[in-house]
């Protein structure tokens, strides 16, 4: 199983509130069910808050908690 | 419920589906008929062909000389007549090419038939076709004993053409009149012999001298084929019987080579198969207008064929439909899905979908019961934790919430003295206090005014999401709560308002008498406001969990008839009525399918229809169905049409929720104890955006929270070009992402989505609690 890498955000221009930095794709690991997937995400160079967007909560990763979950 | 085979065989035995139709179970050589007649009605010779030849040992033979025992069982008999299937299948011989059958590999051992009657060939026929080496002893002609019992062959080439293949199949042919030495010598020379009893009738001995079944009558023996005997000692010839005992023997002689159990796994015990006839109208039997079928005609007689089928249930359930099985296969399935050690649990799905409403049951001769089935599953799941975490939290967390210090209540009726106990106990169910409160204040003032010994007042959750979860602790837990508070109250009696909270209650106080609402009602003085302005009929739909409720559903139909509503049963009602789809909690574990439920039920309502049950009410009003509850007749809202009430849509889940807690805090402060209200939430939802969270099963309190969060933490996104703001928060197994920003002095949500990943650098605190945890 395997989740395409690289997710930006949906549309927008988005930065952090906090660091007024603009956000980053940014390699990391998501969880679920003792299993782990690799991916880029939106997130703030300076702090690292993260963003999961939309399309990516409600697409890909459904299907691959849906799939978990069956195992 | 164990979840092993026997009991998997157990269960599976009670669906027909896979019994053999009465044509095909009544023929010595099991043909499939059914799709016989389906090739035959599409013209499609050959492939009838070839099931013809597959199954008869002999196919130009039998086909003339049968005596077609199939047809006196056909279901079509008081339809129009039974099926012409011997007629068909000399069609199908005389127009399509015999199919060719190759060969098995030589067996080892060798096999004699004495006597070449309908038996002996039939017999030879069947061994040689495995391989096994045949030797066939006849006397003078091969072919005089079967031309003298069945002159028809004469002038037949079937006959002909069956001795070829035989010759194909190494069969040996030797003229060597059966006697008693030739016998003996047989039974010393081969692995088995096979005695015609028509042919070699010197030799047979009395009938009664050999096995019923297996044809076995002494050493390596067997013997097959005497003539049929009426009563008076006249002997007849009975192709059918006589062939179907040279297949018999042919089994028994092979099992007496390999020297395995004559018996052993023989007889499949299968029940038969059930067929509902209703609908179905008579065709008459197509005749040849000559002597034998033209195309046409076998085409259209062929058609004729009912095409036997059980599927009683999966006719009328939208979820049995679904997965494109019937009983039988999904238990299968589910057996399979338990005894998964690695890898994907694919029937999850399919344990879940059920509602766990009891039609099936109800419907099948046999009672196949798709619920105890489910139920059973979904406890084991739960039991071995491989129960999918999504599939029903929501619903349980619903559970909590409605038995929970913000929704939950209970009430002493306020006219007794203190501590005095009442009579009885009014328990309206979660859902109907969610989505009715205002009738369920009048409901129990009607009940104070009228029951003598005081009415008290229950409101929480019934606890039946977690038995319908499989969560059997949960259950039994929440069962001593209730048990508590009724013991706290005096044990009175309960007058309960929802079929499934009666059930529940039921399993939780073995002891109370619980009794609906409906029946404490019809025999009470009716409400001063009760009545309806409707003129036109209402369907009425009962609750699934009503199903084996009589007192409930005669109550309901007295009540609504003294309002003065005319009331009409659709086809599937009663005992057979169906789901609305809320049921098992299908509408959380799988809502499309739950969808699906409602709008069928809804389709099959021709009427305005008329619920009591809230759930079954505003699921079919959620499907664009007009439909009322009961208390729209009893206890009409003010200045609310029948039409207005039949129309308007049930409260979303947020909208539920909120309601529990407006009625607990609105009969709180009437009882004198002031409880906070809730802070109002300063954010506006624009309604487009409140029914995508409802799809989402995203209630507007966790979206709140997660606002509230975020705003408190700064820790947001900010879109540049339209100001929006996008936080996060992770109360529990899941991350609430919300979009909004400002307006005015407040707020204004956009959007919400949720997830069940952790991903990391989101969800606020509670993330990084969960993960050092």
């Amino acid at each position: 199983m395997s989740m395409a890498p690289d997710y930006p955000p949906d549309g927008g221009r988005w930065i952090c509130a906090l660091c007024r930095e603009p956000l980053e794709q940014v390699k990391m690991q998501v969880f679920y069910l003792n299993s782990a997937f690799d991916v880029s995400l939106p997130s703030c160079p300076r702090c690292g808050i993260t963003m999961t967007p939309k399309s990516l909560a409600e697409g890909k990763m459904l299907e691959v908690e849906a799939l978990l979950e069956d195992k | 419920m164990k979840f092993d085979q026997a009991h998997l065989h157990e269960i599976e035995s009670r669906c027909t589906q896979e019994s053999p139709p009465r044509c095909q179970g009544l023929c010595p050589f099991q043909l499939d008929v059914r799709a016989f007649l389906a090739a035959m009605a599409e013209s499609r010779h050959a492939q009838a062909r070839k099931i013809l030849d597959r199954a008869l040992p002999l196919p130009g033979i039998l086909t003339r000389i049968c005596d077609h025992p199939c047809e006196n069982a056909c279901l079509r008999q008081g339809l129009g007549g039974s099926l012409a299937i011997s007629k068909l299948e000399q069609h199908c011989a005389a127009v399509a090419e015999p199919s060719r059958m190759l060969p098995l590999p030589p067996k080892k051992f060798s096999l004699a038939v004495l006597g070449s009657g309908l038996a002996g060939l039939v017999a030879a026929a069947e061994l040689a076709r495995k391989g096994y080496p045949v030797t066939i002893f006849y006397r003078d002609e091969i072919t005089a004993p079967l031309v003298t019992r069945f002159p028809s062959l004469k002038a037949d080439d079937g006959l002909a053409a069956d001795l070829e293949d035989l010759s194909r199949l190494r069969v040996t042919f030797e003229e060597s009149c059966p006697d008693a030495a030739l016998l003996a010598r047989c039974e010393a020379e081969f692995a088995g012999v096979l005695l015609d009893a028509d042919a070699a009738r010197s030799l047979a001995p009395q009938e009664d001298a050999i096995d019923g079944v297996t044809r076995h009558w002494r050493g390596n023996v067997c013997c097959a084929g005497g003539l049929g005997r009426t009563p008076t000692g006249h002997a007849f010839p009975e192709a059918a019987r006589q062939a179907g005992e040279g297949r018999r023997a042919a089994q028994t002689l092979e099992r007496l080579a390999g020297k395995v159990s004559l018996m052993a796994a023989r007889e499949k015990q299968q029940g038969s198969l059930h067929v509902s006839l209703e609908g179905i109208v008579p065709v008459p039997r197509v005749e040849p207008a000559g002597g034998s079928y033209t195309p046409e005609e076998a085409r259209a007689e062929a058609a004729r064929c009912l095409q036997c089928q059980c599927l009683i249930c999966v006719r009328e359930c939208v979820y049995l439909q679904k997965y494109k099985g019937y009983p039988r296969t999904y238990a299968r399935q589910i057996y399979n899905n338990a005894s998964i050690v690695q890898g994907f649990h694919t029937a999850n799905a399919l344990i879940n979908g059920c509602s766990l409403c009891g039609r099936c049951e109800q419907l099948c001769p046999e009672h196949f019961s798709m619920a105890d089935l489910c139920r059973a599953a979904r406890e084991d799941m739960v039991a071995r934790s491989y129960m999918p975490a999504a599939a029903h939290e929501f619903a349980l967390e619903d559970m909590e919430s409605a038995s929970g210090p913000e929704c939950a209540l209970a009430l002493n009726d306020v006219s007794l003295s203190e501590g005095a106990a009442p009579a009885w106990l009014f328990f309206p169910g979660c859902q109907l206090a969610a989505s009715r409160g205002e009738q369920v204040i009048a409901l129990h003032a009607h009940l104070r005014e009228h029951l003598p010994g005081g009415v008290a007042l229950y409101l929480s959750c019934c606890g039946i999401p977690a038995h319908w979860a499989g969560r059997q602790a949960m259950f039994a837990e929440h069962s001593s709560v209730l048990l508590k508070q009724w013991e706290k109250f005096g044990r009175p009696g309960i007058v309960a308002a929802c079929s499934s909270c009666m059930k529940a209650l039921r399993l939780a106080l073995s002891e109370a008498r619980v009794r609906s609402a409906w029946e404490i009602l019809n025999a009470l003085p009716l409400p001063r406001r009760c009545g309806t302005d409707f003129s036109e009929p209402l369907s009425v739909h009962d609750p699934c969990t009503a199903r084996h409720d009589a007192a409930w559903r005669n109550a309901v139909r007295d009540l609504a008839r003294k309002c003065g509503a005319r009331l009409e049963e659709p086809r599937l009602s009663g005992e057979k009525t169906s789901c609305c789809g809320y049921g098992g909690l299908v509408s959380c574990a799988r809502p499309d399918l739950a969808a699906e439920m409602s709008a069928d039920r809804a389709a099959a309502l021709p009427h305005t229809a008329l619920a009591s049950c809230i759930m079954c009410r505003d699921r079919l009003a959620a499907q664009g169905k007009d439909c009322l509850h009961l208390l729209d007749l009893l206890f009409p809202r003010p200045a609310m049409s029948g039409k207005d009430a039949a129309r308007e849509k049930g409260p979303g889940l947020s909208a539920r929720r909120a309601g529990r807690a407006a009625l607990r805090r609105l009969l709180r402060d009437r009882a004198g104890e002031e409880t906070p209200a809730l802070q109002p939430p300063g954010m506006r939802v624009p309604p487009e955006t409140l029914a995508r969270l409802e799809d989402r099963h995203i209630l507007l309190d966790d979206v709140t929270q997660a606002v509230a969060w975020t705003e408190r933490s700064g820790q947001y996104f900010e879109n540049l070009e339209n100001g929006h703001r996008l936080g996060s928060f992770r109360p529990r197994h899941v991350t609430f992402w919300v979009e909004y920003s400002r307006e005015g002095e407040g707020l204004v949500l956009h959007d919400a989505w949720c997830h069940r990943m952790k991903v990391p650098g989101s969800g606020g605190a509670a993330v990084r609690k969960e993960e050092s945890a």
